[in-house]
């Protein structure tokens, strides 16, 4: 049988991703209408948001590594990784304020328009969910430094991991949609 | 079994004590026998609260340009009526019943996530009476929200709607949405991780099945509501502008989102409740439920189309015909499938011994108001009939016939099969029948005639109507029906209480039942079970009783 | 309030072949669910009294199903369903015929609670009481003000969502000359209740002679009273209103049957009442009251009801 907790934590994630796939359809379909005012195409910097997106790409692959030194008892390497896939993470918030600012100083707020109103809530609440997987890496980090890395329970340190790879993955989905469609049209 | 039961005073006795000894138990409990009862009896109240409210709206239909409520209170009490029943009712009494039941019903000592079992039950209540805290709200534009159950936008926008009521409606229903979420992860974990050695997915008993199916449906689309409720908060409090159609937002694209999730929850509403009749039936017709794998694979043919079918609710829209096309179609399947269960709970029945207990009688009048609400819904499912009915009486009378004469019905069943097994004491049979007639013959009175009550024109959601022909008197006729079936629900009330007291003792397994949560005490001890019965079959305690005749031998003799 | 009602809103009483063709459809699909209906209630009723227990009632036989009658009660709705949703297709076409490339005859744009007409034709405005010529259809154009209503007039035929930002059309049509009632059938706030629709075919002059009327210029005071009434109407800013489609159109105020969408007969006791307080009759509408004397209210009436 599955181990519970890793199953329930997927099938919240499954429902997680249920609730992206309805803010990105609202998004996708307000964006194929003709509009004026800002847009992606006029008011996002694909680049800067790359670089940041890279960090948290990157981010999937160190918490896989943490994830393995877990599985191998190597607890300096446990702290290194997950210390590498906190900074990852929070550079990519960074940046996302960074964007957010610069997108408020133009005057484009969720109000302005459409678009403003589809981009900060799906971009918004993926931020949400990028903050709440730092602090359970946090966590996680704050508990292997203070070395109690055996209490933690191999199911818990995995359901994290999985949590932070889905992050990830529907960044790739909102990077896409959101990004880099306006490019190609 | 029944030497193996304690004997019975001990039991009454031992659930009594800890009645008496544990009112904390009532806030802390994580327990999911605890729980389920309080699901329940949280649901109960609050169908109490709604039935007034039902109550209230008939007064005032009773007769045409009646001013006995004001267009506003009235409007804000059917919101109220639909919000409560379908998300404060219906939901947390199959998600209770589940609770109680599912553990016990494949040897499970608990759910799998016990804590997380409490925290969805809380949520769901805090988020009810965030709900009702809007009636609270004073001044012009205070009060309950007043936008019908689906709250269509941009009615909804602070425009039209300015007033804090539908702030709480979102956030109530979030907090629901987050409830019933929970409920089903934990569910759906319980069923898949914790299931008895031998209790094989293929053995599951039906309700477990079902509840399964519900679960994975519950999974899936309440974040699909959630997100529409979230799009919704920031039109109203961040000024966005999703559905806001003068600044280029989309009025349709709510009614997408809405019914996405809206029409999935009809089935959640619906499929825990066929589980209940898929265990009710077999064991009062003595026999195993008939085409065990097509009524469990034709729930999965359920759940599948229900996701296909959401736009059957916005036929008026105006979206195109190939559009109005395509889930009219997929509409009409659902009626395969479902026609499936209602062809072999009837075949059950054939060549059995079928027992008119309560529960019984629930569970056979549920075939037939099921069936007629089912077949209304078909009629609706063919667009065009649905273009002339749709927001009419018909529709009222429709849902009430799925959802009543359906799942209330079937729920009502459960509660006589499993009263024994939660309390330890037998619910009356006399006043159960006597409830049975009330409720059967209310329900019809009421909803009946509201059928040609559409036909003949009158629109739902109306505080008052002209004395158009015939209106009146069958206005009248339903609102005679709601007081009969409110009388009904005090008999309930009064046979629970009398048989909670002085009720006959159950024992272990009153009915003679074949699954596991008839294999233990009545009620059951904390850890439900001293040891479960071996499982080898789909019938572990008719095997036990049967040694010469287990269901596996029975099953190969017919080939 | 309004009293008597000689026509009725039978959906069953198709007074157009769109409705016919709806009828028929709902008729005949009436009938195939009624004999499913009694199919099943037959084999339950049979199930639960032949094989009831009783003393002496043989046990209960331990069967697990058949695939061939699983096969059986798939198929046979599987066809039936086929052959209903042929019929469906065709009636979809019947009664709601393409309008693309048509143009509409009259626009009809749906208000908090009351409809606002115009004959895009003539230019003629009214409100809530419809009037076409009988025997030829119209397209209507709809359009929302503000929520979504739905047009709604079951002798007519289907019904249609009026959304914001999401126009649609219709053909309308009447066979004979009569009064269709209908409302709007979509929740929209207070006073949804009573937003309802008259449809009033007319013979071709009539409707003729009837649009000349709606167009024409407002009929000027003559009496005193009358005049006070226009004064009041000016400076008591009803023309805000009333003259710029927040509110109905009152330049033929007089010719209507119902006031304020079907609340209430148009007679000038109730316009009376309505203009003293709009809440006897439409509680928390739009129009506000304005505490007028009785006075006022009488010069009023008397100008509003020279409004032909
Ligand atoms: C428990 C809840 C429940 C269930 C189970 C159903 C079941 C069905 N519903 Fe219903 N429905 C609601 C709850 C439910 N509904 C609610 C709450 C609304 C209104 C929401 C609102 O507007 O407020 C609604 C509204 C609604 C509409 C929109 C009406 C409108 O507003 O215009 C439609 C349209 O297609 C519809 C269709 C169906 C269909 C096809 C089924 C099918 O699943 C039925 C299948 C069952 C059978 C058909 C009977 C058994 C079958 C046989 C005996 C086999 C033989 C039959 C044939 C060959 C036909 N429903
Ligand atoms: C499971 C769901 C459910 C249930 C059980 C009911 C139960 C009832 N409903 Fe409900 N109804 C809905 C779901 C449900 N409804 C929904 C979803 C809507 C749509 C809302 C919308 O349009 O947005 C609706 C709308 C609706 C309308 C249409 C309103 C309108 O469109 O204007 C009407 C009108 O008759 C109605 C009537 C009733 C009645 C008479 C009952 C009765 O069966 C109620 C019986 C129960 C009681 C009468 C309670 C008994 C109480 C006592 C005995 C008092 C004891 C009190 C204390 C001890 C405090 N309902
Ligand atoms: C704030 C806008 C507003 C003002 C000012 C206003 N009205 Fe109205 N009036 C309405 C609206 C809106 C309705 C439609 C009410 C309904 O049916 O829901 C209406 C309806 C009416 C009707 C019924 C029309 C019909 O077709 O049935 C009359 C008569 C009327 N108003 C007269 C007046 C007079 C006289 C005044 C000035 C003293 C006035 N109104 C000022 C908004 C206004
Ligand atoms: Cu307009 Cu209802
Ligand atoms: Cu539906």
């Amino acid at each position: 049988m599955p181990d519970k907790n890793k199953l329930g934590v997927g099938l919240f994630l499954f429902s997680e991703g249920w609730f992206f796939a309805t803010l990105l359809i609202a998004y996708a379909y307000f964006h194929s209408l003709p509009a004026n005012g800002p847009s992606a195409a006029n008011s996002l910097n694909v680049v800067h948001t790359l670089i940041f997106s890279i960090c948290l790409f990157a981010s999937s692959a160190t918490i896989h590594m943490a994830a393995r030194s877990f599985k191998r008892g190597q607890r300096a390497a446990v702290s290194a990784w997950l210390a590498v896939t906190v900074a990852l993470g929070a550079i990519f918030l960074f940046g996302q304020a960074r964007e957010y600012l610069g997108l408020f100083a133009h005057g484009v707020t969720i109000s302005t328009n459409l678009f403003g109103s589809t981009f900060f809530t799906l971009t918004g609440f993926h931020g949400l969910h990028v903050l709440g997987g730092l602090i359970a890496l946090g966590t996680l980090l704050g508990v292997t430094l203070d070395g109690r890395l055996a209490e933690v329970k191999p199911s818990g340190f995995e359901s994290v991991a999985m949590y932070w790879h889905f992050v990830d993955a529907v960044w790739v989905v909102i990077f896409a949609v959101v990004y880099l469609w306006p490019l190609v049209a | 079994m029944k030497d193996a039961a304690l004997p019975g005073p001990t039991a009454v006795e031992s659930f009594a004590q800890d009645a008496r000894e544990g009112w904390l138990s009532w806030v802390s409990s994580v327990d999911h026998k605890q729980l389920g009862i309080m699901y329940l009896l949280g649901a109960f109240v609050f169908f109490l609260v709604g039935g007034v409210l039902a109550l209230l709206m008939r007064i005032q239909l009773a007769v045409p340009n009646n001013h006995f409520l004001s267009p506003v209170m009235y409007n804000q009490i059917f919101t109220m009526h639909g919000t409560t029943m379908i998300f404060l009712v219906v939901v947390p009494l199959l998600v209770g019943m589940a609770t109680y039941m599912v553990p016990l019903m494949i040897g499970a000592r608990d759910m799998a996530f016990p804590r997380l079992n409490a925290l969805s039950f809380w949520v769901q209540i805090f988020g009810g009476l965030m709900l009702y805290f809007s009636f609270a709200t004073s001044g012009i534009n205070g009060g309950a929200p007043a936008v019908g159950w689906f709250a269509y936008a941009p009615l909804t926008e602070t425009a039209y709607s300015y007033g804090p009521g539908v702030n709480y409606w979102i956030l109530g229903l979030l907090g629901i949405g987050v409830g019933t979420l929970t409920a089903g992860i934990n569910l759906m974990a319980t069923v898949i991780t914790m299931r008895a050695p031998g209790m094989h997915i293929r053995r599951l008993p039906l309700f477990v099945w079902m509840t399964l199916v519900t679960a994975f449906l519950i999974v899936t689309v309440m974040p699909i509501l959630n997100a529409g409720l979230v799009m919704l908060l920031a039109d109203r409090l961040l000024n966005a502008h999703f559905f806001r159609a003068d600044t280029g937002g989309s009025a349709v694209l709510w009614q997408h989102v809405f019914w996405a999730f809206g029409h999935p929850e009809v089935y959640i509403m619906v499929l825990p409740a066929f589980g209940i009749i898929s265990e009710v039936i077999p064991v009062f017709s003595g026999k195993p439920i008939y085409g065990y794998e097509v009524v469990a694979a034709s729930t999965l043919a359920i759940a599948f189309l229900s996701m296909l079918v959401w736009a059957h609710h916005m036929f008026a829209v105006g979206l195109g015909h190939a559009f109005d096309i395509f889930f009219a179609l997929c509409s009409m399947a659902i009626a395969v499938p479902t026609g499936i269960k209602i062809f072999n709970w009837t075949a059950t029945m054939y060549q059995g011994r079928v027992r008119f207990t309560t529960a019984m009688l629930y569970a056979v009048s549920f075939l037939l108001m099921f069936t007629i609400g089912g077949l209304s819904g078909i009629a609706f499912a063919v667009a065009p009939i649905d273009w002339q009915l749709t927001d009419s009486y018909f529709v009222v009378a429709h849902f009430h016939y799925v959802l009543f004469g359906g799942t209330a019905f079937a729920l009502f069943a459960g509660v006589y099969y499993w009263f024994p097994k939660m309390s330890g004491r037998m619910l009356d049979e006399r006043w159960g029948k006597i409830q049975f007639w009330l409720t059967f013959i209310g329900f019809n009175l009421t909803f009946m005639i509201q059928h040609v009550l559409g036909m003949f024109g009158m629109p739902r959601r109306v505080f008052t109507y002209p004395p158009l022909p015939g209106w009146e008197a069958m206005n009248m006729i339903s609102t005679v029906g709601a007081f009969v079936l409110a009388f009904a629900v005090l008999v309930l009330m009064i046979n629970i209480v009398i048989s909670l007291r002085s009720g006959e003792i159950a024992g272990d397994n009153p009915w003679d039942a074949w699954t596991l949560e008839w294999a233990t005490t009545s009620p059951p001890p904390p850890e439900n079970f001293t040891h479960v019965p071996p499982v080898n079959g789909r019938r572990p305690l008719w095997d036990l009783a049967h040694p010469d005749r287990t269901d596996e031998m029975l099953a190969r003799a017919a080939g | 309030m309004p009293g008597t009602y000689s026509s009725n809103a039978f959906t069953l009483a198709p007074a157009s072949p769109q409705a016919a063709a709806i009828s028929s459809l709902f008729i005949g699909t009436l009938y195939f669910l009624g004999a499913i209906l009694i199919l099943v209630t037959g084999l339950v009723l049979y199930a639960i009294v032949r094989y009831r227990d009783r003393p002496g009632a043989p046990e209960a036989k331990q069967v697990f199903g058949s695939m061939r009658l699983e096969i059986l009660w798939t198929a046979v709705p599987v066809l039936s369903l086929a052959v209903l949703a042929t019929f469906m297709v065709r009636t979809m076409i019947i009664s709601d015929p393409p309008s693309a490339g048509a143009r509409p005859d009259v626009r009809l744009i749906a208000h908090q609670w009351w409809w606002e007409i115009i004959y895009l034709k003539s230019g003629a405005t009214a409100a809530n009481e419809i009037h076409i010529p009988a025997g030829k259809r119209l397209l209507f154009d709809f359009r929302s003000a503000d929520v979504i209503h739905d047009f709604w007039v079951p002798a007519l035929g289907r019904k249609i969502d009026v959304v914001p930002g999401h126009p649609n059309r219709l053909w309308i049509e009447a066979d004979k000359p009569g009064t269709y009632l209908g409302a709007c059938a979509e929740f929209c706030g207070n006073e949804h209740a009573w937003m309802r629709i008259m449809v009033i075919a007319d013979s071709p002059e009539q409707f003729a002679a009837w649009i000349k009327q709606q167009a024409a210029p407002p009929a000027q005071p003559v009496t005193a009273e009358e005049k006070l009434g226009a004064k009041i109407f000016r400076d008591r800013i009803c023309t805000n209103c009333h003259l710029r489609g927040v509110g109905p159109d009152l330049t033929h105020l007089a010719t209507r049957r119902t006031l304020a969408a079907g609340a209430a007969d148009n007679t000038p006791q109730n316009l009376a009442a309505w203009l003293h307080d709009p809440n006897t009759f439409k509680p928390d509408s739009n129009m506000p009251d304005f505490k007028l004397s009785d006075d006022e209210v009488r010069a009023l009436v008397a100008y509003l009801e020279t409004q032909k």
